[in-house]
Formats: C-alpha cells, structure tokens, sequence
C-alpha cells in the first residue's frame, strides 16, 4: 500500500505543466488524487514522473459562459457542490456529486480529473456524455474542444494527447421542459456504482419527446443507449425487451461485485428508476 | 527518469512551523506525518475507503493517505493532536458520553469529520448525520452511539 518511486513536479504555469507533459510520454498529471494516489499505493499504477498542476491559479474557475455552465478543471466537487452559479443554473450537477464519494475526498478531488481520468463508473463522464458537454484541453498547440462523446475510447482511455491537459467542460445550459434525471445501484453510499443511469429527457412523465440514457458502471466507458431509448418511447417499459436491446447495444463487463448479467439487470430496472422520477 | 526523487516543502501542523524539510516524492502525507509523532492519525487502508486517516488541511478535511507529503507545501495542517478549541472539547466530551469511542481507532478520523459537519452550521437529521460520516469506518460502534454524539453535538451547537 506505497506507491512505487517516481519523480514530482510542481509546476508553475499551465505552459510548464504542458512542457513537461510533452516531454515525457510517462508522466501523468496530479490535480485532486483521489482516483490516481489510490492508483498509486494499490501499485495499479506506477508512472515516472508526476507533474502536480493543484497549484495552478485560475483553472478553477465556475462561470456562465454563453449558452454553457462552464467549470474549471481545478474545481474541486466541493467548490461546485457550493457554488451559487451551479446552483441557479444546474442544480441536478449538486444532487449527482453527491453520489461521488464522500465530504473529505469531495474536498480534495476535482472536476477536471474525474473527467480526464475516464473510470467507466465515475458519475461526471456519464453526465458530460448525457449532456452534450465539451471538453476543454490545452497543449502545445493552443486550445481546442472535444465533444465528450468523442472523448472517451475506452477503458480510462481518452482523446487527450500527450501533450495536452484538461482545463475545463463546457455543460451547454438546460432549456426549457428538459430534464436530467439519474440514479445508481452501490453497496453503500459514495461507492463505486454497480451500475448507474444518466437520462437526459425533453418533455413529461407521460409525454417524453427525447430521451438520451448513458449508463456508468456497464462496460469500459460511459454508454450510451440510443436504440434502448427509442424502443421505451415507442413501447414503454418492457422489461424483456429493454433487457435483449440493453444487451444487444452494450457490451456490459463484470466486476468483483457484481457480473455482466447482474449489470445487465440493474441497468435495465435502472429505465424505470430513473424514469419514474419525472413529474407529470 | 531522475532527479526530484524527493522534494523540500514547507508546512504548519498543529501550529509548529516545519522549514525546508526533505520528503521522498512518493510518500504520502499520513506516513510522513507519523514519521514525525503525528501518530493520533492512524492509516487504515491507505487507499482512501475507511477514513481514519482524515485531517484538516487548510480547514477542510482531506485523507492524508490520499495527499502526498510533498502536496502539502505551503498549506497548514492539523491533526487529532492538535483539538484543544472549545468546540473540541465538548465533541470529546459528547463522544465519551454516548460511548462512541471503543477500540479508538477511527476516532481521529470521526472527530474530524465530525468538526466538519459542526463548522458548516447544518441542523442535521439523523439519516444525514449518517450520510455525512458514511466516508468513517468504524468496526464497534455500529455507529449508532456516534450518531448519539454527534446529534448532541449539532444540538449545543446550533
């Protein structure tokens, strides 16, 4: 439960952070860790060399920008849980961390790692990925935006070169009659989930005109089940129906505490969990 | 990859400075802080789940397991050893008289965790108070007389 040897930078500016990221193909950044030094003692990871970008002033800022809720990357989920901004314009952001962990690790961990990290049961990917979200990254070269669907490409695999750091996400702005609603399946509160949804839905209980379901905790990434969802507008809920769709489109993977056809069960009782929390 | 194996920082615990002191880059903040007599914050399973690692760092409670020593640089700290305020003691008090320490070894965490919920003010429920400590293992308790005392707690407080 100690971490392998490496080595530990401070850095700066974001431009030394990005300068010695590109150097070194093995270094990883360190913003909050609490997902990386866990990493670290378990010796499920063991980089060279730590570039520790927590000193960094400015990247954690929480502002309205255009039609997005845009957060900083060095924004702890504390300062978001907190923060008024958030609150007025995305309240359902509150409600879903606190799901993540809890008060002492939401005091240290960040939004931007939880984003950049990729677990495929963390809360924060599956809600970019339902929302639209953009990923802010910076490198060598400037600035540029991933959408967060194209972000995540499998297991903590993501679109970020190796030059390049998370600084922000850009959350487009709820519009009228739309909605986000989730829930999880844990063993006790702020676990890992087992399974989790995330739907984005435009319209009522009993008059849904879009819906968008991204499941966490189901294969390598966070999922999204497009034809799942067309299938609940059409016919409703169908248990058996949903099950063989859900199966058909994600290629659930198990884990210690719960297998693929565990998942596979939860996430389709998840539909009519989440679902049911509309208003009519 | 070498150099900066180890890094020179500078932090406050419990109020007594520590200058330019030398830390190996790997070890985490817990380990150093009982290296240094610090023993009040004990490590369960260094791996961020039982909580009794838990200290203040710049008045908000983090894991020390999950803080390298050389991430403390610039920040002050303070563990168990150094609840002395008013506030403290009556936790203390409270916790004795509901029973909620037993074998001790989450307590450091507990308290902690417990100044956290008092400092943000909140009239609590029950089921809240759980909520909040549910980051705290405790293996004796079976937190209910945790719960008592920290109820007690929100009640003088509040």
């Amino acid at each position: 439960m100690k971490a392998a040897d490496f080595s530990y930078h401070e850095a700066v500016n974001l431009q030394d952070a990005i300068k010695i990221k590109a150097q070194d193909d093995e270094a990883v950044i360190l913003a909050g860790g609490q997902s990386l030094l866990p990493a670290l003692n378990m010796r499920l990871s063991s980089p060279t060399c730590l570039i520790d970008i927590s000193k960094i002033s400015g990247l954690n800022e929480i502002k309205i920008d255009g039609q997005t809720l845009f957060i900083g990357a060095l924004a702890t989920h504390s300062d978001v849980m907190n923060n008024k901004t958030v609150k007025d314009n995305m309240p359902c952001m509150i409600d879903i961390l606190k799901m993540v962990a809890h008060p002492a690790i939401r005091n240290k961990g960040t939004h931007g790692g939880s984003i950049a990290y990729g677990d495929p049961a963390a809360e924060l990917p599956a809600l970019a990925v339902a929302t639209n979200a953009e990923i802010i990254v910076s490198g060598q070269n400037g600035e540029r935006s991933i959408n967060a669907k194209e972000f995540y490409l499998g297991l903590f695999e993501t679109a970020i070169n190796q030059d390049e750091i998370v600084v922000g996400i850009k959350y487009p702005l709820l519009k009228q009659g739309q909605k986000i609603v989730f829930d999880e399946v844990c063993r006790r509160h702020g676990d890992y989930a087992m399974a989790g949804l995330i739907a984005n839905v435009m319209g009522s209980k009993n008059d849904i005109k879009d819906l968008k379901l991204v499941f966490f905790a189901t294969g390598d990434k966070p999922d999204v089940a497009d034809k799942t969802a067309r299938l609940y507008l059409d016919n409703g809920y169908d248990y058996d129906k949903l099950k063989n769709s859900l199966s058909s489109e994600i290629d659930f993977a198990g884990d210690l505490n719960s297998s693929s056809e565990m998942k596979l069960h939860l996430a389709t009782v998840l539909i009519k969990k989440v679902l049911s929390k509309l208003e009519n | 990859m070498a150099a900066n194996n180890s890094v020179n920082i500078s932090f406050t615990v419990n109020g007594e400075r520590f200058n330019n002191v030398n830390v190996p880059s790997r070890q985490h903040l817990a380990d150093y802080l009982r290296s240094q007599g610090f023993t009040g914050t004990h490590l369960g399973c260094e791996q961020g789940a039982c909580g009794a690692c838990t200290i203040e760092m710049d008045g908000k409670a983090v894991r020390s397991c999950l803080v390298l020593a050389s991430q403390a640089n610039g920040t002050n700290l303070k563990t168990v050893e150094g609840f002395d305020d008013e506030m403290m003691e009556k936790v203390k008090q409270n916790f004795l008289k509901h029973n909620a320490f037993q074998c001790g070894f989450c307590s450091p965490g507990m308290l902690m965790t417990t100044k956290e919920i008092l400092l943000n003010k909140k009239k609590l429920t029950r089921d809240e108070i759980r909520s909040e400590i549910s980051g705290n293992y405790c293996r004796c308790t079976g937190y209910q007389s945790i719960v008592d005392a920290i109820e007690e707690c929100i009640n003088e407080i509040n």
